[in-house]
């Protein structure tokens, strides 16, 4: 344990994380019990759906388990596990994406004929779609900032990226929602 | 309107995207969690959690594709060096007259080397043939082709047995890891259409998976038990008719879910990877 950097860690941290290399069945649920929310959190955010979120928590927490002995505290417990909840998520919606690309065409084909009279896509759906479009890590990095409140520290930290890299992807962000959403200016003015 | 207010009320808006409930399923998760680490078969009956792992690690697939090329080149490799001397074992060389092979006996020096080699590449004089190997003759009487030739043969059937292992070993991954892609697809299929190429899907693993059983894959008491499951898993989906009800549907995702197989299989496969890697 002496190779660790946890000088700067919280006593608790450092003796859970000591407990759960040990394999202690309780500080392994102490470990789910404090984070799992917010992994669950940012997992909902990331996929839109509750099966997914779950999926993608719990491979996070399992890894985790399976990896802790990888975890020489150069980060926060919050950071490595997020960094792992992060790379669970993205690569699962990859695979997603990439199934949901091979079955379009049956997908568009069915839809054909309903798309003609659909209303105009009100703000919310207009939202979703503006997130929906931006790229990979601009959307992770909005999500997880504006909405999840994650600081750019704790991004970086996840993310694997550079503060500033963090705080760009941020501002590319924004710029892209404010372009896409901007016929609601008017509206939000009044 | 300034970017910051622009911002500030699209922050607002899109608060509502993808919102997590309110309550976490922290429990239901726990207990699926330990069911995917806990060792052996995993089927919990009452209170069963909801739904287990659809996804477990997608990223250790590409390790598996990594470390499926990375044991056959290795394999490629040993093969290569172990059969290569038995290659090189009968030399042929055109050059001295001998009427018959030369027998010798256990404690005779071979043959000296005949002095009026031709030099290399000219033509064999009249009535020369090419020599024979020289045989030696054990004590026994037996006689072996050459010094190395036990030992060869016994490094072979190591070989042949680690290739055996290997080959078994990485035809099983390749399996569950087509059985767990065929079972996702099967459960997020959005289309009754699709049933019927599910089933030939469930046939062509049904066979590999009855095969795998009467194989020494099979030999580990856990991923028989996998197998097993599989097997009636594919043998329901298999026997499901293109126009079954959806009770029929549901009695099989109610029956994977119980036993688990999607997160077994999934499990199963990076921790064999692992450990090899």
């Amino acid at each position: 344990m002496g190779a660790l950097a946890y000088e700067s860690r919280p006593v608790s941290e450092i003796e859970l994380v000591e407990r759960v290399m040990k394999g202690d069945p309780l500080a392994e649920r102490e470990l789910y019990d404090t984070y799992v929310e917010r992994v669950y959190r940012l997992a909902f955010r990331l996929a839109g759906d509750d099966d997914l979120a779950r999926d993608f928590t719990q491979a996070t927490f399992i890894r985790a388990f399976e990896k802790i002995g990888t975890f020489r505290g150069e980060s926060s417990l919050s950071t490595w596990l997020h960094s792992i909840g992060m790379s669970v998520s993205l690569n699962g919606l990859r695979k997603m994406k990439r199934q949901k690309t091979r079955e379009a065409p049956i997908d568009a084909a069915m839809s054909i004929g309903t798309q003609s009279g659909e209303p105009q896509p009100d703000l919310k759906e207009r939202m979703a779609a503006a997130i929906q479009s931006l790229s990979e890590k601009y959307r992770a990095v909005f999500l997880m900032h504006d909405l999840e409140g994650f600081t750019h520290d704790e991004i970086s930290g996840a993310l694997g990226i550079p503060i500033g890299t963090s705080k760009s992807h941020l501002f590319q962000a924004r710029a892209k929602l404010r372009a896409a959403l901007a016929d609601f200016a008017p509206e939000w003015v009044s | 309107m300034s970017e910051e207010k622009m911002d500030e009320m699209i922050t607002k808006a899109a608060a509502s995207y993808n919102a997590p409930p309110a309550v976490v399923p922290k429990e239901e998760m726990w207990a699926a969690i330990m069911a995917a680490r806990s060792p052996g078969p995993r089927l919990i009956y009452g209170s069963a959690p909801r739904r287990q792992s659809r996804f477990v690690a997608t990223s250790t697939r590409v390790w598996l594709g990594a470390a499926a090329a990375a044991l056959l080149v290795t394999a490629g490799a040993v093969v290569g060096r172990w059969s290569a001397p038995a290659a090189v074992a009968p030399q042929a060389v055109a050059s001295t007259v001998r009427a018959n092979p030369t027998v010798v006996e256990p404690g005779q020096a071979p043959p000296p080397v005949t002095p009026d080699l031709p030099a290399e590449g000219s033509a064999p004089r009249n009535g020369s043939r090419v020599i024979e190997p020289v045989t030696h003759v054990a004590s026994n009487g037996s006689r072996s082709a050459g010094s190395n030739g036990r030992s060869a043969s016994t490094g072979a059937a190591a070989l042949a047995g680690r290739n055996a292992t290997s080959a078994y070993q990485l035809a099983t991954l390749t399996h569950l890891s087509d059985a767990e892609a065929m079972l996702t697809s099967f459960r997020s299929r959005t289309d009754e259409k699709m049933d019927a190429a599910m089933a030939k899907w469930a046939r062509d693993l049904l066979t590999n998976t009855r095969l795998l059983l009467d194989s020494p894959a099979a030999a580990d008491p856990r991923r028989r038990q996998l197998l097993e499951d599989l097997e009636l898993t594919l043998v329901d989906i298999v026997q499901l008719s293109p126009g079954a009800g959806a009770q029929d549907r549901q009695m099989i995702e109610k029956n994977l879910d119980q036993g688990h197989v999607i997160t077994r299989l999934r499990t199963a496969i990076p921790a064999g990877m692992q450990k090899g890697s």
